[in-house]
């Protein structure tokens, strides 16, 4: 498998788990570069060009609100999670720990069958 | 502010323009470019700039990344496009043949115009009518499609079936059959070769080449030979190319080579054609008739190149969606 192929699809596992991020994060009111480099602190890596249209249609669906805010020297545009993002993310955690259940146990017999 | 961020923020905003959203999300790529420029380079120098902005990524892309996915025709009815145009097209095909024929036009506003044609402006009309039936059958699956609800289409089934997109598999008895079709054109065509070199032409009154008596007159015997000689050299080349290639290019380029051989065919005046005495009110009627085949084998033809056409760009999807 070559790298490109694996690039394509970490892009399509990443898609819902930025869903889950994004909302977790939004507990607490955030804008857009904060976020990014919040997150690539913790060792991931997002693209701004990916986060914002993200967070776009994460507000379109109400699932979070923004604010504009006038900071320092220039506007920025804070978010928040809404408490219909925070059903969805309980809705999505679920989802994700039961994937990463079936994982686990089918881990676990294939190493018992070796 | 930095002349490089706003003509950058102009291309995005030019492939966003009409959304309600656009100023909107421009002013947060500015602040967020501007802010990063500022924090990682200490400095809103152009050079940190133009890294920024490159990292951020082209402007096409990240106005995609904005616009809803939603394609102009959906992936399932791709393969109804190539169909319904197949059918448009035979449909478009026969009443241009009908046009030549009986000398008619045929309006049906606004889907249908074929006016009175002769039969060279017909075969350069057809092409013509293939892309707009083309394009016809791709703006009504592209409403199809933007309505967003389950439409399913009816999927008109043919004796030959264009959704074949493998390449057909070639056994060892298609290849014989090949190679023995290849030995009877190579003769057929060096023989008719001789014949030209020795008589110039190849249309003769009676079998007996010692003593032959041409059908044609010199000057349109030549020429109706040469033509006919290059149609068997073409079918020649065809079948030992398809020797060695299963491409459908080798017909599809046999297809047109042949196309151009009956235009030029039928380009002819058909006058003082013949060296025997022919009825005088005969005559039209033999004209008529020669058109009539040489406009029907046109039609076989052009239909078969629309087949290959089709079977090739379906492989091409194919391949690509794999």
């Amino acid at each position: 498998m070559t790298e490109t192929e694996i690039g394509s699809l970490e892009t399509e596992m990443n898609r819902g788990f930025l869903h889950i991020l994004v909302l977790a994060l939004l507990e607490k009111d955030m804008y857009g570069y904060a976020m990014a480099k919040h997150i690539e602190g913790l060792g991931y890596n997002v693209e701004e060009n990916t986060l914002y249209p993200l967070l776009r249609r994460l507000e379109k669906n109400g699932w979070i609100t923004s604010k504009w805010e006038l900071g320092e020297d220039r506007p920025r545009k804070f978010y928040a999670v809404t408490s219909a993002g925070r059903v969805l993310r309980a809705g999505l955690l679920d989802i994700w720990k039961n994937q990463n259940r079936i994982l686990d146990e089918i881990n676990k017999e294939n190493a018992d069958v070796q | 502010m930095s002349n490089k961020l706003e003509a950058y923020l102009e291309e995005i905003g030019h492939f966003l323009s009409g959304r309600e959203e656009r100023e909107e999300v421009l002013s947060e790529i500015r602040s967020h470019i501007l802010e990063k420029t500022e924090r990682e380079s200490g400095g809103t120098a152009d050079e940190a700039l133009d890294r920024v902005i490159a990292a951020y990524g082209p402007a096409r892309k990240v106005a995609e990344k904005y616009l809803d996915g939603r394609p102009i025709i959906a992936p399932a009815y791709k393969r109804h496009l190539f169909r319904y145009t197949s059918i448009v097209f035979a449909w478009h095909a026969i009443l241009t043949a009908a046009a030549v024929i009986f000398k008619e036009d045929f309006i049906v506003f606004p889907f249908l115009f074929i006016p009175r044609l002769g039969v060279m402006e017909a075969l350069m009309y057809l092409p013509t009518a293939f892309l707009a039936d083309l394009g016809i059958v791709a703006l009504i699956l592209y409403f199809v499609t933007q309505r967003g609800k389950e439409v399913k289409l009816p999927w008109p089934r043919f004796g030959v079936d264009l959704d074949e997109v493998k390449t057909p598999s070639r056994s060892f008895w298609s290849r014989i059959g090949t190679a023995i079709g290849a030995v009877i054109m190579i003769g057929v065509t060096a023989f008719a070769v001789f014949l030209f070199a020795r008589h110039q032409t190849i249309f003769f009154t009676n079998l007996d080449f010692t003593r032959a008596r041409p059908l044609f007159t010199l000057e349109a015997g030549r020429l109706i030979s040469l033509i006919v000689i290059a149609m068997f050299a073409a079918s020649t080349v065809s079948l030992v190319v398809k020797l060695f290639t299963r491409s459908r290019w080798v017909d599809a380029v046999s297809n047109v080579v042949s196309l151009a051989l009956i235009g030029l065919l039928l380009r002819q005046p058909y006058d003082n054609l013949f060296t025997v005495a022919i009825p005088e009110r005969l005559l039209p009627k033999i004209k008529f008739g020669l058109k009539f085949v040489l406009l029907f084998v046109a039609l076989l033809v052009t239909l078969d190149l629309i087949k290959n056409i089709v079977i090739i760009a379906r492989r091409k999807l194919a391949r690509r969606d794999r």
